[in-house]
């Protein structure tokens, strides 16, 4: 059965691009996309309870499937299946340009991002991370302007120049194994573990970190975050959904999967100190760059920046609750992500223009769109009874019972600065004064007026609405299978080896 | 360990190549002129294959032999050969803006080296390897990658940036060549043709940036801030 | 008291042959830009005529104007004493000092033609002084770094012990640590012998920077000075080829015959060297003066990566 699931999971997008550049026909990309989409979505649900048997292995040991790979394809083919459906609508509504080059590019994006939690070799896992940058670049500037030109250039220098860190790390890690195993040996997580605890110190901890600061890199957390608010703002809105809900997640498998491997080589106190002092700085930078934004989709990608940092204190503390936490921040963050990108997009197209300072009375505008991003706001900020609520309570709980409870303060402080400042926008947006006569003047009045009360079509809203349900219920109901899985989960990430 | 039992004429061979090589990237480093860059950078992979099939000769990895001629391929030959077309198609012939002269590159360069020795014996005498040609390694491996990550920072020039990141991924593999000889084959095949990919994108990417900003001076692109 | 022969023989060589050697470079230059050249022994000639010149003294020089060619060419007396010249075994005195004494006392006389330059208060004696010294703030550096390498590489600072080393063993003398310190003990030969190509071999005072520092003098003075850079030049090529590059040729016993060909062999390889340095200078165009900062910085380098690679032999 799951040699079946993960053949539609991989080759449902794979056939989807094959599809998309061999019939050009637009409404037919549309839905070939759609419909590897959802054919994912469908076999990742029914995958999620047969991973919990252990890990799988497949393909002479290259695939694996365990709890946590299944989780995190959890969180991806949902932003995938929502970021189509999306992307539909959006996509109509921009001049149709090369229409099957897009979703063939979305469905490439989708297959590198699903494929990274299956990778058991670590380098070819590597090597999937750097074919989701490659692919993304090129989503990134997929409307050709400078701005996002010059967000694809910086994007793929530096997190190309970042992951190559990461490579050196495991280089150093598969030399110092060597040391001890033989000249060749199998470069997969299971083998790391096992080297690990002989494997010596200094090297243990110097491919810790090279690994964390590249792979942080590829996450967005500080201050390797520049490329960040960049390449979300600037590329299409189901490509800013794909990239904040989807690929931050893949990438943090690789974090998560090295921060076990570290606790098997018991290299003390420090690696996870340095997860959580990095954390804590991402949560800092983006609480200060939040509350002076004057981008709408920027803002969203500090938002991304703090989420990240929320769950790499998650993963950081440790132990069941920190690990039970971040993994549900992780499936509230995906949704929630992508509920405020597509509320953005929506909000770009009826107000022509990025600038917060621009957008006005927006429930007048855009009633139903306008209230499910209001709500989706109010929920990206922590507050219940929405989903990132009992994640952030419950790292917040393992924070304060770990030896790092000084993070889980700053945490604290940080995640109420940034529930102010980010609310404060939407207040601006929302509830504020009307433009002055000045800035009237200086609006172009470039489109037919008929085209600016075009209304959203449906394929714009319905993804929001599935968004924002199941992050309703996800705050309010811990299902107790959740939590069953959690603890598989975090019993194998904190014995630093599968059972 | 492999390194650690070598006849002395393969190790001062290793160490011959291996710092012809960081020769190599300080004259990328110190050099104005974008054919320089790639004339060195094409002489640098030549040299690390053929310290691969040095290493697969002496260490009777005869996979490496391979890769050897597979690297020469495609580092020493493809690579260049794509990037010269980029080249071409730039207009630009050296590099005009940067924010730090060759020369003051270099002795930061040098710096770093040293940077990277204290590092590298630090951990040789930790793991006991110190006097071998491991250390060299892991010298030139780390003092490649700083100057490497020192080229990104202070080069304006869109190739010099693409160049950049190719002298990181020669300096893991020198590394990787007399450190972990026996690593599985197809890791680096696959990360060989990765980095095939990766130039090819930059090609899309330069005639896009090229196209859209009419520049390729990367310094120019500051619209997106905060 | 056959070394104590020796070592005035040392002395007397430096003094003697170091025109011929200026000389040749210069001789050789000319040909090469197809001019018949003043003569291998010019030099010589120059020097008895401002011997026998009366010297002109400004009304501003001070007592550092008279002392500075005396100290300089002292200097350049002494040097010798220390290195090997025409023997391969220590002379008597020639521990007086290692590398770094000789390094100094080489300075030293630099230091004083610096200050007679600023002395008389002209302007090309000021920017000669202020150029010179602005090659100096990165040349020093960089030429104690060298000889620091030299001495890890021979783990003694003695230049005896540096050439057994290099004979005896092939494997040091191809090592990457000996090379780069080659290349980098070149790139300050140039340096400190003025062929750069920044200055112009024509004596314009536009390109000078040595040269600069001594144009208010004249007569003996100004012959004391000429032949004191010509022997620092004659000594910087002696501790070059006779420590690093060509540490063959050198006497071993000491006796007359064997000092004789030591001395003809030192010349023929000063030769190889001076067609290295005419070639290097006439082959590049002029720089501009600021471009001087590359080549130290390429000298830097090589002495760092020397050094590295010493300590990973």
């Amino acid at each position: 059965m799951v040699p079946i699931l993960l053949g539609v999971i991989l080759l449902a997008p794979l056939g989807a691009v094959i599809g998309c550049l061999g019939i050009r026909h637009p409404r037919f990309v549309e839905l070939l996309n759609l419909a590897a989409a959802v054919s994912v979505f469908l076999a990742v649900l029914v995958l999620l309870p047969l991973a919990l048997a252990g890990p799988y292995l497949f393909w002479g040991g290259y695939l694996i499937v365990d709890p946590l790979s299944a989780w995190v394809l959890l969180s991806v083919a949902s932003v995938y299946l929502l970021a189509s459906i999306y992307a539909i609508g959006y996509m109509r509504s921009s001049p149709d340009r090369d229409l099957y080059r897009f979703y063939a590019l979305f469905a490439g994006f989708g297959l590198t991002t699903l494929a990274g939690p299956l990778m058991n070799n670590v380098g070819v896992y590597w090597i999937a991370i750097e074919l989701t940058t490659l692919v993304s670049t090129f989503l990134v500037c997929f409307e050709l302007g400078r701005e996002s030109i010059e967000a694809a250039w910086k994007y793929i220098v530096i997190v190309s120049g970042g992951i190559s860190l990461a490579l050196l790390g495991i280089i150093f890690y598969y030399w110092g194994g060597s040391l001890i195993v033989g000249a060749t040996y199998d470069l997969t997580w299971a083998m790391l573990r096992h080297v690990a605890p002989q494997v010596d110190h200094t090297i243990g901890l110097m491919s810790f970190l090279l690994v964390f600061i590249g792979f942080g890199t590829k996450v967005g957390l500080a201050p390797m975050h520049t490329w960040l608010p960049d390449a979300h703002s600037e590329g299409p809105a189901p490509v800013s959904a794909m990239l904040s809900g989807a690929l931050l997640n893949t990438a943090m498998v690789g974090i998560v999967r090295f921060i076990q491997v570290s606790d098997a080589a018991q290299l003390g106190l420090m690696p996870r100190t340095v997860v959580v002092s990095i954390g804590a700085l991402s949560l800092f930078v983006a609480a200060l760059f939040i509350t002076r934004q004057t981008g709408i989709k920027r803002l969203m990608a500090y938002s991304s920046v703090e989420h990240m940092g929320v769950m790499a204190l998650g993963f950081g503390f440790g132990g069941p609750l920190g690990v039970a936490g971040a993994l549900y921040h992780m499936l509230g963050h995906s949704l929630n992500k992508s509920l405020m990108f597509f509320g953005a997009g929506n909000a770009m197209h009826v107000f022509h223009s990025k600038r917060i300072g621009r957008m006005h009375r927006v429930l007048s505008r855009m009633p139903v769109s306008g209230l499910l991003w209001l709500a989706g706001a109010v929920a990206i900020t922590g507050a219940p009874p929405f989903g990132l609520f009992p994640g952030e309570f419950t790292i917040l709980r393992a924070g304060l019972a770990g030896p790092n409870g000084w993070a889980a303060l700053i945490m604290l402080i940080l995640l109420i600065v940034i529930f102010v400042g980010f609310l404060n926008h939407f207040r601006a947006m929302y509830f504020g004064h009307a433009m002055k006569p000045r800035d009237e003047t200086r609006h172009v009045p470039d489109r037919s007026a008929a085209e600016r009360h075009e209304p959203l079509s449906g394929w714009c809203l319905v993804p929001m609405w599935l968004a924002l349900i199941p992050l309703l219920v996800l705050g309010l109901w811990w299902p107790q299978s959740f939590m069953h899985y959690f603890s598989a989960i975090a019993t194998e990430l904190s014995m630093g080896g599968s059972p | 360990m492999f390194a650690a039992q070598l006849p002395p004429l393969a190790a001062s061979l290793f160490s011959l190549v291996a710092i012809a090589s960081l020769l190599l990237s300080f004259v990328m480093l110190g050099s104005r002129w974008l054919t320089d860059y790639l004339v060195a950078f094409a002489a640098q992979s030549w040299l690390i294959a053929c310290l691969s099939a040095a290493i697969g000769y002496y260490g009777h990895f005869p996979e490496l032999y391979v890769i050897a001629a597979l690297t020469a391929l495609f580092r020493g030959v493809v690579l260049p050969y794509l990037i010269l077309g980029i080249i071409k198609r730039l207009d630009v012939d050296r590099e005009m803006h940067e924010r730090l002269s060759p020369s003051a590159c270099l002795v930061v360069g040098a710096l770093l080296v040293l940077f990277a020795f204290l590092i590298s014996s630090h951990l040789g005498q930790a793991l006991g390897l110190s006097g071998t040609v491991a250390v060299l390694a892991l010298t030139v491996m780390l003092s490649m990658k700083l100057i490497g990550f020192l080229m990104l920072t202070v080069r304006n020039e869109a190739l010099s940036q693409i160049l950049a990141l190719l002298v990181l991924e020669n300096g893991i593999f020198l590394g990787s060549q007399i450190l972990v000889p026996g690593m599985p084959l197809l890791i680096e095949l696959v990360i060989l043709f990765d980095l095939l990919v990766v130039v090819a994108c930059f090609g899309v990417l330069v005639r896009f940036l090229l196209a859209q900003t009419g520049t390729s001076d990367a310094s120019r692109l500051r619209r997106l801030v905060g | 008291m056959r070394d104590v022969w020796l070592q005035v023989a040392q002395v007397l060589t430096v003094i003697a042959l170091a025109p011929l050697l200026q000389g040749v470079i210069l001789q050789w230059e000319e040909r090469v830009q197809r001019a018949r050249g003043p003569g291998i022994f010019q030099p010589y000639r120059d020097l008895w005529k401002l011997f026998h010149k009366q010297g002109v003294v400004p009304h501003s020089a001070s007592f550092i104007y008279w002392i500075a060619p005396i100290v300089a060419f002292t200097c350049m007396l002494t040097v010798p004493i220390l290195i090997p010249v025409l023997t391969d075994f220590p002379l008597p005195e020639s521990d007086m000092g290692d590398i770094l004494g000789g390094g100094l006392i080489l300075t030293l006389g630099s230091f004083f033609i610096t200050l007679a330059g600023l002395d008389s208060g002209s302007a090309y004696g000021g920017i000669g002084s202020s150029r010179a010294v602005m090659l100096a703030i990165l040349a020093e550096p960089t030429l104690i770094l060298v000889f620091v390498g030299i001495t890890l590489l021979a783990k003694a600072m003695l230049p005896f012990v540096v050439n057994h080393l290099l004979v005896a063993q092939p494997a040091v003398y191809w090592s990457p640590a000996h090379l780069f310190l080659v290349a980098a003990f070149f790139i300050l030969l140039l340096v400190e012998t003025d062929r750069l190509p920044i200055h112009s071999s024509t004596h314009i005072e536009v390109y000078m920077i040595d040269e600069a520092r001594i144009l208010e003098y004249s007569g003996p003075l100004l012959a004391l000075l000429k032949w004191a850079s010509m022997m620092k030049q004659f000594i910087l090529y002696t501790i070059f080829c006779n420590v690093l590059l060509l540490p063959w040729g050198l006497s071993r016993r000491g006796a007359a015959l064997g000092a004789l060909a030591a001395a003809g062999a030192l010349f023929a390889k000063f030769l190889l060297v001076a067609l290295t340095v005419v070639f290097v200078e006439t082959a590049q165009s002029r720089l501009r003066y600021y471009r001087y900062q590359e080549p130290l910085a390429v000298s830097f380098l090589l002495a760092v990566l020397a050094i590295v690679a010493n300590q990973l032999r």
